[in-house]
């Protein structure tokens, strides 16, 4: 049956890695500028990001990057021309990939569910960050209000060098088949 | 506001509410400073394409927000350790984003205060996002 090849297909993909290519390494260390673009742009005015003085009195004992930055810095630097062509990537891809054997099976749509942090330690100057996604499960079909479809659910988990954890995350998407809501 | 300092946090606490009036300038810059490029948080002709009313904010943002909603809050010392979201209605510009919350739960765990905190930022289209999560203060003194 269709079902099973792609319900084996997918079971499969559980604990591979999402994306190719090995961790996806920040282009930058954690810095002051980044850290103060952030800050600004969320109005946070916590001082331990910004203020040298501030932090070093505090428990962290100098500057460090909001907690929350965390999946920031390993961002891919984008290619603007041709973004809006390639759906939103910021970057080429090539090849197939788990998300496009759910598109083929008709689970075009996506909707982010889910998004949790586990953060080990704040991160600090000069931290170089690398983060490696897995996929952790890919449900069995479900009835939704979106229409049918399947979550998806992946942990990345952020490295220091040489291989300190400083932080996980559990990201959960629905992928599911538009315009098959019930009624 | 800062956590006193004369006393730890009890269940029930209310967090002070926090009001974002969105703009789509708020929403672009949040999207860039998270470093998402993605056109449906800049570009009101993109999103427009996809069926949205206007560009809406990005996932990292809303973490941004807790952060800075737990933070205001519970003061410099505060360490977040986790932090788990589920995500409701968009929100676009000119909407009004309401955090509130509320402790949910604390411990001392060696010299520190553990605390939970549920949460919800909602506007007038329901819950953008509910949440719960955990802070370590250094244990008061």
């Amino acid at each position: 049956m269709g079902a099973e090849t792609l319900d084996d297909e997918l079971q499969a993909l559980v604990g591979q890695p999402v994306g190719r290519g090995g961790p996806s390494v920040a282009p930058d260390p954690v810095n002051q500028p980044m850290i103060r673009h952030w800050a600004a742009a969320f109005d946070d005015r916590n001082p331990v990001y910004v203020d040298p003085a501030a932090a070093a009195s505090s428990r962290f004992g100098g500057i460090v990057a909001p907690p929350l930055m965390l999946q920031t810095w390993t961002m891919p630097t984008p290619t603007l021309a041709g973004i809006a062509g390639r759906g939103g990537s910021p970057v080429e891809q090539d090849g197939d990939t788990a998300l496009s054997v759910l598109d083929r099976a008709g689970y075009v749509g996506t909707l982010a569910t889910n998004s949790e942090f586990e953060i080990v330690r704040y991160l600090r100057l000069g931290d170089v960050v690398s983060a490696t996604t897995v996929f952790a499960s890919i449900s069995e079909e479900k009835q939704t209000r979106m229409g049918r479809g399947r979550f998806v659910t992946w942990v990345t988990t952020y490295t220091v060098e040489p291989d300190e954890v400083v932080g996980r995350q559990t990201f959960r998407i629905l992928k599911f088949e538009p315009g098959g809501a019930p009624s | 506001m800062t956590r006193p300092r004369s006393a730890g946090p009890a269940v029930g606490d209310p967090l002070p509410t926090l009001t974002i009036p969105v703009t789509a300038t708020l929403i672009a810059a949040g999207a860039i400073a998270t470093r998402d490029f993605m056109p449906v948080h800049h570009d009101r002709d993109y999103a427009a394409e996809q069926g949205a009313p206007d560009i809406f904010m990005n996932i990292l943002s809303d973490t941004g927000y807790c952060s800075r909603f737990l933070t205001d809050w519970a003061g410099p010392d505060a360490m977040v350790t986790r932090l788990a979201i589920r995500l409701g209605v968009p929100v676009f510009p000119g909407h009004t984003l309401v955090y509130t919350g509320e402790v949910a739960g604390c411990s001392v765990q060696g010299d520190e205060d553990v605390v939970e905190v549920a949460f919800r930022a909602a506007t007038d289209l329901g819950d953008h996002v509910t949440g719960t999560a955990t802070l370590t203060l250094p244990h008061h003194r």
